[in-house]
């Protein structure tokens, strides 16, 4: 049996293979990993389809392979076992006439779909050195044309110019380039695609967020630490539960909004490399200290590049926190499509404000901005949501008695 | 035998005379090689000798001697015929030698410097070649194996009556009783052929089916079983005792013996790739545990530089392979970027009538396709059918659902052989429903047959009553 390197989504079409948790020999079950493998944006690990004993392991370690390559052979009980039979000795076969096979195991690839282009083409590919499973065919039924590898060919062409370019020629131009693949491409194809597709606005709100700063600092002296993120969090996931929509994607083909029954919180995380977002999952389910834990390990993990494909898949909503990194006062964020919202905080500044009694006091502000699919949520709604938000955080106990 | 220092230096060396020697030869000659053929016996191979020439012309033989019958329906009548198989051996030999001097010709057109004698490496850039007394070294560039398999020898061999796929040919009468043991095309075809040269058959499958797509290995049945020859499917051979007659017992799934009396019994002989004979374990190649060599896509081995082609190489020991592979080594060697991809290696059955077999069945295309279609068109409904009198057959097409690309091509009837390259090509083209509807099939013909398979997946084939 062949264990290939399958599609591992996020628009990666290749991954580097970082090492082997099984050696030729080993005995395996379903579902244990055997291999664990890395792009731009995570780690993942592929499990044993089958239980069996490891045969081969054909890719080197540190290699980066294509999707679809074959990256290592198990010998399971489930694949039929033809070829033992052409050891048999002759004595035997003498004896017992039956069982030779002539022709052994043909290995004609019928389990995998296959590349859908002409004869002509996928040499134009082979001439080039471009492995043509990577391409994305834009003809009839997806079918690879030359124009679509004579495009991949000249975009290597550029790419490889770019990094060749005389420092001169540069500095005439006044301009340096930086290499746009990888997580930036990945982004960039995103944020197109649904600033393009999704008509989306924002609005923004000003919170009082001085009580959850106190109620922070007093569980701090109780010696945990919470930051005030995961109060916004769990104020959001009340919301959420009042608001569905705000908790769903939109499926024009099918003509329905999915309202999702779980609240998964996207982070948007800055990383040296980009933007990367990690879902915290089950959010109303989950303690604070639970909460603070699995946030910050997430942090770590976006940092080192070691997220796994599940910890980067599924949210339901996304926040982004703008405070940490300094003063912006607002910002129209594009949705993390499919979902249909997205909240940003700004950095928090004491500033003055009028009370009830007319007096000036000084207080703790927070600015929010709040993008919302349009399609689907209106401008009142949205403002609903953002105030029962700001009642929630400018109330800690009316928000501790919905938890 | 003096093993000196001295090597004479060669450019491209190719190890074996075989359909995929012979044409990696050729080929790497065209683009402008330098190349030294090896060979220790005769040119052509197994292929040539005792393989897929002397098995079609029997083939052919028993396919003639069949048509008999039907001529009188044409108002010509045929007295008594006669079948002397001592001509047919004759011819056999004839055909071989012209076929022989053929290739020895292009040899030497194309330059190439013929070498006999056994071959042996020394080191990954090193061959020694020893014929008789001689021994003489020589240092390549690039090497090609194609020295293909040898038959592992057998006591059996000694009794006249206990044949195998090659030795069948090369006998001298036609077995009364002739049973026939295999689970591969080369079964099928010696079963069919030896029906209609004269010989009862026997045929013992040892799996549970035939190897094609379901409806196809109905159809052998069928007419396997209108031209009298007995299927034991599912069999394992316990013993085979060469007595007066030959008797094979054999044991079927439940575990219960019977035994086959018969005349004559043929069964694949053992074969074993020649690697080891080579050497290639000392240059620290790759090769399967059973000895076969793993290449990649470009045919070459693990060392840089060693390509191998054909029976010595895994995978099935079709000369369809071991051409294509030839070509795409000495390509290889020659820097263009050649490609070996069976996908679409076509199965052959030389039976009467003929299959031919292309791309996914429909239980294969089941495990990766979700929504697949298929479609039979009888070859019993076409005109051309009603002029030869041959109404066998049919062909069976599957494509997907929604794209409409063709996933598989499988026949079975006259003309079947013919018609795989039209098969190959639609797939190897990713060809659509509409790829191979547009275009024109001559009328009356077999060709007919594969566009109302086509059409019948839209339910539009004109000769087949409408779906219920």
């Amino acid at each position: 049996m062949e264990i290939k390197l399958h599609d591992i989504g996020e628009g990666m079409t290749q991954a580097e293979l970082n090492h082997y948790f099984v050696k030729p020999g080993d005995k395996v079950n379903a579902d244990d990993p055997l291999v664990e493998v890395q792009t731009d944006k995570m780690t993942a690990e592929i499990p044993s389809p089958a239980s069996g004993i490891v045969k081969e392991l054909i890719i080197e370690p540190g290699s980066t392979i294509p999707v679809g390559t074959t990256i290592m052979l198990l010998d399971s009980p489930h694949s039929t076992n033809q070829k033992q039979l052409n050891t048999r000795s002759m004595d035997q076969a003498s004896v017992n006439p039956s069982e030779e096979n002539r022709v052994e195991t043909h290995k004609k690839n019928t389990d995998q779909k296959r590349i859908l282009a002409s004869p002509y083409t996928r040499k134009i590919a082979r001439d080039h050195q471009i492995l043509i499973q990577t391409i994305k065919g834009s003809g009839p039924a997806g079918r690879i044309t030359d124009a679509d590898v004579y495009s991949v060919i000249e975009n290597e062409k550029s790419e490889i110019n770019q990094a060749s370019q005389p420092i001169e020629e540069n500095t005439q131009k006044l301009k340096n380039t930086l290499p746009y693949t990888g997580i930036r491409k990945q982004i960039g194809k995103k944020v197109a695609q649904t600033l393009f597709t999704v008509p989306h606005c924002t609005h923004f709100e000003e919170i009082d967020v001085t009580e959850i700063l106190q109620l922070k600092d007093q569980v701090k002296r109780e010696g945990q630490s919470i930051s005030a993120t995961i109060f916004f969090i769990k104020a959001l996931s009340i919301c959420l539960k009042e608001f569905p929509v705000f908790n769903s994607s939109l499926d024009e083909q099918n003509g329905q909004i999915l309202l999702h029954n779980q609240i998964h919180m996207g982070l948007a995380v800055n990383t040296s490399d980009g933007l990367l977002v990690p879902v915290l999952k089950n959010v109303p389910e989950k303690s604070f200290r639970t909460l603070q834990t699995e946030m910050k390990d997430l942090h770590q993990k976006a940092e080192n590049r070691t997220l796994s494909m599940a910890e980067l898949k599924g949210s339901t909503f996304t926040i982004s926190n703008a405070g940490p990194l300094g003063g912006s006062t607002g910002a129209t964020p594009i949705l993390n499509a499919p979902e249909s919202a997205l909240m940003a905080f700004h950095k928090i500044k004491k500033r003055p404000m009028v009370n009830e009694n007319d007096e000036i006091v000084i207080r703790s502000m927070m600015n929010i901005s709040m993008t919302y699919d349009h399609r689907i949520i209106d401008g009142g709604s949205a403002i609903a949501f953002t105030n029962h938000f700001a009642e929630l955080i400018e109330q800690p106990l009316s928000m501790m008695v919905e938890l | 035998m003096v093993v000196g220092e001295i090597a004479e230096e060669r450019d491209v060396v190719v190890i074996g005379g075989g359909p995929g020697g012979y044409q990696a030869a050729i080929r790497a000659a065209q683009l402008g090689k330098k190349v030294t053929l090896i060979e220790k016996e005769s040119i052509g191979g197994i292929c040539l000798s005792t393989g897929c020439i002397p098995s079609k012309l029997f083939a052919e033989a028993g396919k003639k001697r069949d048509s008999l019958q039907s001529l009188s329906r044409l108002g010509i009548e045929v007295n008594e015929a006669k079948f002397d198989l001592t001509v047919l051996q004759k011819t056999k030999q004839k055909i071989i030698e012209q076929l022989q001097k053929g290739i020895g010709k292009l040899i030497k057109e194309n330059k190439i410097e013929l070498i006999k004698g056994s071959a042996y490496f020394l080191s990954s850039d090193r061959i020694g070649v020893e014929h008789g007394h001689n021994f003489t070294i020589y240092r390549y560039t690039s090497a090609i194996i194609a020295a293909g398999c040898t038959k592992v020898s057998s006591r059996e061999n000694s009794d006249q009556r206990l044949l195998d796929y090659e030795s069948i040919f090369a006998i001298q009468e036609i077995p009364e009783h002739l049973a026939v043991i295999g689970d591969d095309y080369l079964a099928l075809e010696t079963a069919s052929t030896f029906q209609q040269l004269g010989s009862k058959v026997s045929l013992i499958w040892l799996k549970g089916d035939f190897p094609f797509d379901v409806s196809i290995n109905k159809e052998v049945k069928r007419i396997f079983k209108k031209r009298k020859i007995s299927i034991y499917f599912d069999q394992k051979v316990k013993e085979v005792h060469a007595n007066k007659k030959i008797e094979i017992v054999m044991e079927d799934e439940s575990g219960e013996t019977s035994t086959l009396t018969a005349s004559h019994m043929v069964k694949a002989a053992l074969r074993k790739p020649n690697s080891s004979a080579l050497g290639v374990d000392r240059l620290g190649m790759k090769t399967e545990y059973n000895g076969h060599i793993v290449v990649d896509h470009a045919c070459q081995t693990s060392i840089n530089g060693i390509y191998a082609v054909g029976d010595i190489t895994e995978g099935p020991p079709l000369a369809v392979k071991a051409v294509k592979q030839g070509k795409v080594a000495a390509e290889g060697i020659a820097g263009v970027s050649s490609e070996y991809d069976d996908t679409f290696m076509p199965v052959i059955v030389h039976t009467n009538p003929p299959i031919s077999s292309v791309g996914l069945t429909q239980a294969e295309a089941e495990k990766t396709y979700e929504n697949i279609k298929t479609a039979t068109f009888p070859m019993s409904a076409l005109g051309i059918s009603a002029v030869t009198g041959r109404k066998e057959g049919f062909v069976t097409v599957l494509k997907e659902e929604g794209s409409d690309l063709l996933l598989g091509i499988h026949m079975i009837g006259e003309g079947a052989v013919e018609l795989s390259t039209s098969s190959v090509l639609a797939l190897e083209m990713a060809g659509r429903t509409e790829d191979l509807t547009f275009g024109f099939y001559s009328h009356p013909s077999v060709n007919e047959g594969l566009l109302e398979a086509i059409e019948a997946l839209a339910d539009k084939a004109i000769h087949l009553a409408p779906r219920k």
